[in-house]
């Protein structure tokens, strides 16, 4: 592969795979499929799915590329198709559920108690991160997706809103109830874990 | 500034997005009230813990080797060249 295609915007690149660059679409897929693979993850929680969605997603992104007016809004359109594919692929396995969250989130202005002061080994021992995982494995689909994509991915809220098709406001939303879901199940861990510790 | 107000504004706040004047206001707020006090830092912790999930495994090297050579075929079948 040419060394120079990785210094290359993802602009220029596309505009080569238009023309039939084999490197420029080693370098895409080089660049974007790791980022694909664990969306899909993310998504079906399922290795053997991710493959196959980060599959399906090059393959319908090489046939449908010279339909891509703007070569320069690229990787928005990558995501999209990669949303997609991974949602269509829980409708098809029927495990896609967009369940409302009946908890009073929204009241919740407080913690009683402060975690925020438990030293570093705690805060991020494996323990904690299994809570973590759990719980954003744990949230409804597309407040998942957006925790991940920004919290996890670190994704801008415009991208967002492009890749799932929502409003800025709704991924805003979905975003503050997701984290307020998350700071209450390690709020109630580290509770535990510190009364246990008091306890020994 | 009440309580309500004031949780409404993390997000904003760790966004970068908030007014000067919004920020000030916000500080003095949570300098008198300590449940805010300690909202703000549980809810920024749990954003700064979030980062630090770690990703999921990397496809495998023959998926890799295997999705390569399919979009090469790909790509070239729809230029009319030979692979």
């Amino acid at each position: 592969m040419s060394k120079e295609n990785k210094d290359l915007s993802d602009e220029i690149l596309v505009g080569r795979i238009k023309k039939g660059d084999r490197d420029a679409l080693e370098e895409i897929v080089k660049r974007y499929s790791q980022k694909i693979y664990n969306l899909a993850l993310h998504v079906t929680r399922d290795a053997a799915a991710a493959e196959e969605i980060m599959q399906e997603v090059f393959l319908t992104i090489l046939s449908k590329i010279h339909a891509l007016t703007h070569d320069a809004y690229f990787s928005t359109w990558l995501y999209r198709v990669a949303m997609n594919a991974a949602y269509g692929y829980l409708r098809k396995e029927r495990k896609y559920t967009e369940q409302t969250v009946s908890e009073d989130l929204e009241n919740e202005t407080a913690a009683e108690y402060d975690w925020s002061s438990l030293s570093d080994d705690i805060l991020v021992s494996e323990e904690s991160k299994d809570i973590l995982r759990t719980s954003i494995d744990s949230l409804p689909d597309t407040m998942r997706m957006v925790v991940i994509l920004k919290d996890v991915e670190g994704f801008k809220n415009e991208e967002i809103s492009q890749a799932l098709d929502l409003s800025v406001p709704a991924v805003k939303s979905r975003l503050h109830r997701g984290r307020l879901i998350l700071r209450r199940a390690l709020g109630d861990y580290f509770r535990r874990y510190s009364y246990s510790g008091a306890e020994e | 500034m009440n309580c309500m107000l004031c949780s409404k504004l993390f997000q904003e706040y760790l966004d970068n997005t908030l007014s000067e004047e919004l920020i000030h206001e916000l500080n003095l707020h949570m300098e008198h009230c300590s449940r805010c006090r300690v909202f703000f830092r549980t809810y920024s912790l749990t954003v700064t813990l979030s980062r630090k999930v770690e990703q999921p495994c990397c496809p495998s090297e023959e998926t890799m080797e295997r999705l390569t050579a399919l979009l090469c075929d790909k790509l070239c079948s729809l230029h009319g060249k030979r692979p």
